[in-house]
């Protein structure tokens, strides 16, 4: 049971908000005879559909009170930030290192890497830290992903 | 008592197939785990096409991870780079059923390996280069050089830049990887402590309610981990792959 409302919830999360319409409206939107179909009985499948979704959300969301969007993500956003100072520093060593091997001059090349790295750990992080401030990193809140870890 | 922590991510040799280049390719458990997910996917998605007007649960779910995908690809990247949704659908897949196969008892995690995340990201960051000199020609390397700024701060800009596009597929593989380690072997860790102090017997038995209790508070996590994971890759492939699209910024 929850296991389907729940996924009801997230359907209609996904197409956006849900149009609750009365019967009348309803009959409006799909008697139309652009579909070909000249007699619709008044009770088609998808009003049917359509009613025990409006009924589910509306039973949903009185039960499930919004998140305002606390993502539980901190321990993603630490991951993130300090695996990209520590991996720009490394690359940065890395090519310098390179250039060095290239070209045999010993410890030069290394430590100009080692400091843009250094250089690109510190943007990076900025750049990051940035994005997630303007909502973030396009991490959508709560609403895509918890269907893959809903309670049931 | 039994295992080390690290065990479990031992690889085993089951046939040796044939040689490259004096390298012997084999099948091993990740390979077999590989397949195994991937097989999943396949199974998943056969049992949730059913192309309904009105969708079962089944169907809603093919049709949600479809949607999920699409939207992401859509938002962060644009209409434009629909073209990439399949793989970034593929990516995010695999990832998630790995990840999820690999939470089962006696299971092999495949994305614990460095090797399997670097080909992924490495793949991916190709993908993006070979994409973005396709589709701009060799204006695509202005994203190293951003317009319109003094001339002498190219000479600090351009190798930052250059580094911070190298580092790209390095996180993106260190993080998915680590990720399933540290959560592995944390795992494990609480789980031969629970059975090192029932082993001792008497009061202390009585200890391992603890850890029990916090390996069932792990595999929770866990299980949010490698959902996380897969997204996180998935949407931070997106976020590349507006580097084909997007030269100018």
């Amino acid at each position: 049971m929850t296991c389907r409302t729940s996924l009801i919830r997230f359907r209609a999360l996904s197409r956006g908000p849900i149009r609750v319409l009365s019967l009348k409206q309803k009959r409006l939107v799909f008697m139309p005879k652009q579909n070909g179909q000249s007699d619709i009985s008044p009770q088609t499948d998808l009003d049917a559909f359509e009613e025990k979704l409006a009924a589910a959300t509306a039973r949903r969301q009185a039960k499930v009170k919004k998140d305002d969007g606390d993502d539980n993500s901190l321990l993603g956003m630490a991951w993130r930030l300090s695996t990209e100072l520590l991996v720009s520093v490394m690359v940065g060593m890395l090519l310098g290192w390179g250039i060095d091997k290239l070209f045999g001059i010993a410890p030069i090349g290394l430590l100009i890497g080692l400091g843009f790295g250094i250089a690109t750990g510190f943007v990076t992080v900025f750049r990051t830290a940035n994005a997630m401030d303007a909502k973030t990193a396009h991490i959508p809140k709560g609403e895509a992903l918890p269907e893959l870890d809903d309670e049931d | 008592m039994a295992s080390g922590p690290m065990e479990q991510f031992q690889i085993d040799r089951q046939v040796d197939l044939f040689e490259i280049a004096g390298q012997t390719v084999s099948w091993t458990n990740s390979a077999f785990w590989m397949v195994a997910s991937v097989l999943a996917i396949i199974a998943f998605f056969v049992l949730t096409m059913r192309g309904k007007l009105i969708p079962g649960r089944m169907q809603s779910l093919g049709e949600l991870s479809y949607e999920f995908i699409a939207d992401m690809v859509r938002d962060t990247v644009g209409p434009e780079a629909m073209r990439f949704m399949p793989f970034v659908f593929a990516l995010f897949f695999f990832i998630l059923f790995a990840n999820l196969i690999g939470m089962n008892p006696y299971a092999f995690t495949t994305t614990s390996h460095l090797a399997v995340t670097a080909a992924m990201a490495i793949f991916t960051i190709l993908i993006v280069m070979v994409a973005g000199i396709w589709k701009n020609g060799f204006k695509w390397f202005k994203i190293f050089a951003p317009a319109g700024l003094p001339l002498p701060m190219y000479a600090i800009i351009i190798p930052i830049e250059i580094i911070s596009f190298l580092s790209r597929p390095v996180t993106l593989a260190v993080r998915l990887f680590a990720n399933m380690v540290a959560g592995h072997v944390m795992l494990k860790l609480f789980a031969i402590f629970a059975a090192y102090l029932i082993a001792k017997g008497g009061v202390t038995a009585l200890g391992a309610i603890l850890p029990i209790a916090g390996t069932i508070a792990i595999v929770a996590l866990e299980f949010l981990v490698a959902a996380l994971q897969a997204f996180v890759f998935a949407i931070l492939t997106c976020v590349y792959l507006n580097d084909v699209y997007h030269v100018e910024h």
